[in-house]
């Protein structure tokens, strides 16, 4: 049997829509629109139709999964995401100074 | 089918109260929810764990789940004669399930639209993790992938099947990296899209180099002369050798740029790779060399802790 050929596609770079975060992250969009409000997520204009830097996706993945896995508010979920997103950049460039470090 | 003893899991009596169980399952989420654990195994406790509580939370799933009987944890097991209709559906084969499917299915079954009929499902999205050498994350790949995922007939009845995908990973991803693959989750029932697949990179560390968002960095040893008179050398990269001048005067711990010689990513441009300098000795020296070396001694005056001088004078 032959098996077609599928594209893995990178979350970062790129601009996803709010239709599709909706669509893609399992969040209502009631709750995304809480965790825009909140400043977890940041469209990249503040004005409708909304758009995200792709990396939003990731996010609002991982605000799902922990809304669920949790039980967390939105503002709760908001406040968490920002500590994610923290850790993100300091592993990023902990991993930048380590790589730079002549052994 | 195979037993499991979700009150165990939980580490609760049979006869714990809801708030009981929550209590216990927010307590191991917070001790291997693999977004804040640092255990071993996390992931896979918290899958035992969640599964244990998305059943026992829910008292019509755990009234099901109770009437189920009690066996050993692992013990296989038939539910009783009537147990399928009453919670199932008659037509389930229990055979190729695994409790957690027909626990999920329980609830899938129900979902229907606002007049009680199915309204359009979208499939579920699978995760997938997925190791890559370092050269398959550079260049990209190819890969296939063999997936154990559950399916529902148009009854409504959870089927546990083998799924194959093959997938291209573009060039450039990086370890920690997630990527989808639309479409590839599980297939949406009444006109509801199909689910996605992600997957959760992992890159193997390469003994060269080390990646750093799309650079690369390379340790380079020189000869003690290299450094000072400087030398083209050849180096390798993930992409081939190259040829690299070391400039005259060079000290330890400097980055020789290699412009675009790092990870391309489409869309994103590419990176570059620094090769980061060390001033090795030769271990044994020959009397010869010695020599020189002496020689080197008496003809400079060079010293390398001035500073320390310094410090010392204004201590005093």
């Amino acid at each position: 049997m032959k098996i077609e050929i599928s594209e893995a596609i990178t979350i970062e770079g790129g601009e996803i829509s709010f239709a599709q975060l909706v669509e893609y992250s399992g969040l209502s969009e009631h709750e995304l629109r809480e965790l825009i409000d909140y400043g977890a997520l940041s469209p990249r204009e503040p004005v409708e139709p909304w758009s995200f830097d792709a990396s939003a996706l990731r996010a609002a993945r991982i605000a799902e999964r922990l809304r669920r896995d949790f039980e967390l508010d939105a503002n709760a979920l908001s406040l968490v995401l920002s500590y994610v997103e923290r850790i993100e950049e300091l592993e990023a460039e902990m991993r930048a100074l380590r790589a730079g470090v002549a052994r | 089918m195979k037993y499991k003893d979700y009150y165990a899991t939980l580490g609760v009596d049979r006869g714990a109260s809801e708030e009981e169980i929550k209590k216990a399952y927010r307590k191991l989420a917070r001790k291997y929810h693999p977004d804040v654990s640092k255990e071993p195994n996390a992931e896979e406790r918290f899958k035992e764990v969640a599964e244990a509580y998305e059943t026992l939370k829910n008292p019509e799933k755990r009234a099901a789940y109770d009437q189920l009987g009690r066996y050993a944890p692992g013990q296989e097991f038939r539910p009783p004669p009537d147990w399928g209709d009453r919670f199932a559906g008659a037509e389930t084969i229990f055979e190729d399930l695994d409790l957690a499917d027909l626990f999920e299915g329980l609830t899938g079954r129900r979902r229907a639209g606002p007049r009680g009929e199915p309204g359009p499902q979208p499939g579920r999205d699978y995760e997938a993790a997925v190791r890559l050498s370092f050269e398959q994350a550079f260049d990209g790949a190819e890969i296939e992938l063999d997936l154990s995922v559950v399916e529902y007939d148009e009854q409504g009845v959870p089927h546990r099947a083998p799924k194959r995908v093959k997938v291209r990973i573009p060039k450039g991803v990086t370890d920690g990296q997630q990527l989808r693959v639309p479409g590839k989750g599980a297939t949406g029932a009444n006109g509801g899209r199909d689910g996605d697949l992600y997957l959760d990179i992992q890159v193997e560390p390469h003994p060269l180099y080390r990646v750093a968002g799309q650079d690369l960095y390379l340790d380079l040893p020189l000869a003690p002369w290299e450094a000072a008179l400087g030398a083209t050398l050849t180096l390798p990269t993930p992409a081939g050798t190259v040829s690299l001048k070391v400039p005259p005067g060079t000290r330890a711990g400097q980055q020789l740029r290699l412009a675009g010689r790092g990870l391309a990513r489409p869309g994103a441009g590419v990176g570059d790779l620094y090769a980061i300098t060390h001033i090795v000795m030769p271990g044994v020296l020959d009397e010869r060399q010695r020599t020189l070396f002496r020689e080197l001694k008496e003809a400079s005056n060079f010293n390398p802790r001035a500073h320390f001088e310094a410090e010392a004078r204004n201590s005093q």
